[in-house]
């Protein structure tokens, strides 16, 4: 009988590691396959022998001229694209909430944006503002543009106004997606309260609805950012060709066949790494504080 | 996403009478109008930037000539279809590994985040914070830098350039969105049930299927879908880890977007959507069926 119960108190102290082993051994895959790389960027390749640690091309990536613009050119498209997501993210999310939500309201603006791959997002904005898209035609009707060219060309603009576009459509609804579900919950029951208290709806909004969200916002956030900051296909697609974003930059280093470019190319995946590492203990901090409010 | 609606739905109608702000009965109903006119407006505004893009794709596909200024195209075509669909292209069977990777991926990732979704929020161990945070961490250091790392070690291990290893580093990245979901479904839903389902006398395997697989019907759907949706749509980890062996429909497409050839760029974008939302349509029926049966249980 003891030995039964002790039995029993032996499985629930292994169970949650047991549960947790096969998420773990993924997440050991991704950070073997991070390390490692950033690894070959200090010159370690142990599959050619080599083992010798070296700063060479550290070195010779944190002196590149062009490597301050693209971190630049990056982050400012992480945080450019981040916070149009979240504001309209926001926008979006109090109107499905103050509407009565359909499934057909939900599946046309959220769950179809989720659905449309990036690069399926790039041919939605190429064919509506690229020179004969139809916003150029529709302006040329109201005698505004001219000519195909005289429209801010959507490939390669040095604003990289086309890649902010394509964030902005998919982006937008994913944090809607995140928040929607927890603000309608809070703006029924606490917002509700507020309203009878008499405060006015926009009120109730900012002062009750939006900071009980803010954990929520701020991981939709951070989830966008570091996946803005890291994309590949719309800055390649879409972007100039000078500054190239950071991932764009480290791809063309890696494709060349010479092996010193792949330490390159890894040690500018090791800055990419350490932007959105900053990123992550930003996190951290605020899962911590969240998890202290609870 | 919409697996609770129902509630949603009758906490408003609940409170449907109270809302609005202190004041006389005429303005009151007269600014609630107001502000659910504009949410209407913007609900409508993002449907129509959503909508409009896809009928222009449709459009393009079968458009031959659309020449400047015109605002509707002047010749149509199906070469864009015959040609997705022509024997050279093999539609049928970059469709099949696409489906069939997004589905083994969907699988996986819900199976292992539900794991650890259960022992996040039911069980209290040494080291929880930190596993919380390991889950996460795909979200944040970007597929790019994981994908040129890892190049070399899956070509050591044989895994380069095969299914298996593309649903692994699919579900790598799709793992903290179901996580996240799994997560917070579960905290919601509280242990009462099942405690109650284990003091009656079941056993572990019949409180998950009778009790908790149910209770977290729309979870679970819900974070199957957006690891489909996230495997679907995967082009550079694919590229890297496939190494043009394995083609998926996004591989295949991105060509032509990069080309121009715009009438087949939109074909197979209209087969990208409609395969995803065949498979999402197919998710939604059987969410249905659950939830129904749901109903007969906890509430019939």
């Amino acid at each position: 009988m003891v030995d039964r119960l002790a039995l029993r108190r032996a499985g629930r102290a292994v169970a949650p590691y047991l549960l947790m082993a096969p998420a773990l051994v993924l997440v050991a895959v991704f950070l073997y396959g991070v390390v490692g790389g950033v690894l070959q960027g200090f010159g370690i390749m142990p599959f050619l022998g080599r083992t010798d640690v070296t700063f060479e091309y550290w070195q010779q990536v944190l002196t590149r001229p062009d490597l301050a613009q693209s971190v630049s050119f990056s982050f400012y498209l992480a945080l450019a694209s981040s916070l149009w997501a979240l504001a309209g993210g926001i926008v979006l999310s109090a109107a499905l909430c103050a509407v009565r939500q359909t499934r057909l309201v939900a599946l046309v603006d959220v769950q179809i944006p989720l659905m449309c791959a990036h690069i399926l997002v790039v041919l939605f904005m190429v064919s509506l503002f690229s020179g004969s898209g139809l916003v150029p035609r529709v302006l040329h009707c109201l005698g505004l543009v001219a000519a195909p060219s005289d429209f801010p060309s959507i490939v390669g603009d040095a604003s990289g106004w086309g890649v902010l576009a394509v964030y902005a459509w998919k982006e937008v609804p994913f944090v809607a997606f995140c928040t929607v579900a927890l603000m309608s919950h809070v703006s029924d029951r606490f917002g509700e309260a507020a309203a009878t208290l008499g405060a006015s709806p926009l009120r109730t909004f900012f002062t009750v609805t939006l900071p009980l969200c803010k954990g929520a916002l701020m991981k939709a956030f951070l989830v966008v950012f570091a996946f803005a900051f890291g994309a590949y296909e719309v800055p390649f697609l879409l972007g100039p060709t000078l500054p190239k974003a950071l991932p764009v930059l480290a791809y063309i280093e890696f494709q060349n066949p010479d092996i010193a470019n792949r330490s390159v190319a890894m040690a500018l995946n090791g800055v990419m790494a350490l932007v959105t590492t900053v990123a992550a203990i930003a996190y951290f901090v605020v899962l911590k504080r969240e998890g202290k409010g609870r | 996403m919409s697996g609770q609606e129902p509630e949603v739905e009758a906490a408003r109608a609940a409170s449907a009478g109270t809302e609005g702000p202190a004041g006389g009965g005429r303005p009151r109903r007269c600014r609630r109008r107001k502000r659910n006119g504009a949410a209407w407006a913007l609900v409508a505004l993002q449907a129509l930037c959503v909508v409009g893009p896809v009928a222009i794709i449709v459009l393009w596909a079968f458009t031959s000539a659309w020449p400047w200024p015109l605002l509707f195209p002047e010749t149509f075509t199906t070469r864009g279809v015959e040609e997705l669909f022509g024997p050279s292209q093999r539609l049928g069977e970059v469709l099949a590994t696409s489906v069939g990777i997004a589905l083994a991926c969907a699988l996986l990732t819900v199976v292992v985040a539900t794991m650890a979704a259960a022992a996040l929020s039911r069980y209290r161990f040494c080291g929880r914070d930190v596993a919380r945070f390991a889950v996460l961490v795909p979200f944040l250091i970007p597929a790019t830098v994981f994908a040129m790392g890892v190049q070399v070690a899956f070509l050591r291990a044989g895994l380069s350039g095969t299914v298996v290893g593309v649903v692994v580093c699919h579900a790598i990245v799709a793992l903290p969105y179901a996580a996240l979901i799994m997560v917070d479904a579960m905290q919601a839903a509280g242990s009462r049930l099942e405690d109650q389902a284990r003091l009656c006398g079941a056993g572990p395997v019949r409180v998950w299927a009778t009790v908790t697989a149910p209770t977290l019907a729309p979870a679970l759907l819900s974070a199957a879908s957006m690891s489909y949706i996230l495997s679907f749509s995967q082009y550079f980890l694919t590229l890297l880890v496939g190494a043009g062996k394995v083609k998926t429909l996004a591989l295949v497409m991105f060509p032509y977007l990069s080309s121009g050839d715009r009438t087949i760029a939109s074909a197979y974008g209209i087969v990208f959507l409609a395969a995803t939302l065949a498979v999402f349509l197919l998710f939604e029926v059987l969410l249905r069926r659950q939830v129904s049966r749901e109903i007969d249980y906890f509430n019939g």
